[in-house]
């Protein structure tokens, strides 16, 4: 398995992965909601699907549980609920080929949620498949300022910097 | 009081470009609109709205204003940015071993057909 992450001037986040399959095989996993549940959950949660429409405008609705013990302990502590219901929106599906989605971020303290664009897109190579993710700032309404992804891989640095600097 | 969101705030390449001013240290209104293409009044709009974010801090010299970064909302970002990405390593693996499973189903299926012709 290979990836590459992608830090240039590129105005946007991009994460690459190469796996042993078909097109066909791939394809399921994003687009049925058994394949959906089988990996879509970060680690410690499940998923279930409720809802998936799958065509530009359809939304996808779906439940995330928190099953692993120090993932609910964590929930827990922290007040949250250990189930969370989340949806995202298809904008463009290509069969075989992408699927482009927006989703709410709103996972971020302190920050009001916004819409972020995501696309993935299958390419066949050989007995394996390429699949690129790309955080599409170009396809959500308030993530237009490309230069937030350009400046991704300085932020950290300049956070270092300009926290060296501060006195506090 | 956030008034924007940090993507928000970001949003706009003036004051994109200001940020980028100030990485060299603190900086008077007079100084950015030198390097920048619009007029004072401008800059003092841009000013407020990312000192409004939390982006910038101002402390008066003289008859100066000195304006200069903040870490915290750069540090929001960065460490949204690697949420959003360690998200997806953590996603990207499951799918992975998603695909295993998926093919020794199909391989297992594929034997009990033919073991039963």
């Amino acid at each position: 398995m290979n990836e590459k992450v992608n830090n240039g001037p590129d105005p946007k986040a991009v994460i690459e992965r190469m796996y042993p399959a078909s097109i066909e095989d791939v394809w399921e996993l994003w687009t049925t909601e058994q394949g959906i549940e089988s990996w879509w959950g970060p680690d410690g949660f499940s998923v279930k699907v409720h809802r998936l429409d799958l065509r530009p405008g359809g939304e996808m609705r779906y439940d995330m549980t928190a099953v692993d013990p120090a993932q609910i302990q964590f929930m827990k502590r922290a007040g949250m609920p250990l189930t969370t219901q989340a949806n995202l929106t298809f904008t463009a599906i290509v069969p075989l080929k992408s699927i482009a989605y927006t989703h709410r971020a709103d996972f971020i303290p302190g920050v009001e949620p916004y819409d972020v664009g995501n696309k993935v897109e299958f390419f066949a190579e050989g007995n394996y498949v390429r699949m690129i993710l790309t955080l599409d700032p170009m396809h959500s309404d308030e993530w237009t300022q490309r230069a937030v992804m350009g400046m991704e891989s300085q932020l950290g640095k300049l956070a270092r910097v300009v926290g060296h600097r501060d006195p506090n | 009081m956030m008034h924007m969101s940090v993507p928000q705030t970001m949003a706009d390449p003036t004051r994109l470009h200001i940020i980028e001013l100030l990485r060299g240290g603190e900086q008077s209104v007079n100084d950015i609109v030198e390097n920048v293409d619009i007029d004072q009044s401008g800059v003092s709009r841009h000013l407020r709205i990312l000192q409004q974010a939390g982006f910038v801090r101002v402390r008066p010299e003289g008859q100066k204003r000195l304006y200069s970064l903040c870490p915290q909302p750069f540090r929001d970002l960065d460490s949204w940015l690697s949420q959003y990405r360690q998200l997806w390593e953590g996603r990207l693996d499951k799918f992975g071993q998603a695909l295993s499973h998926q093919r020794n189903a199909r391989t297992i299926t594929a034997q009990k057909t033919k073991s039963r012709r």
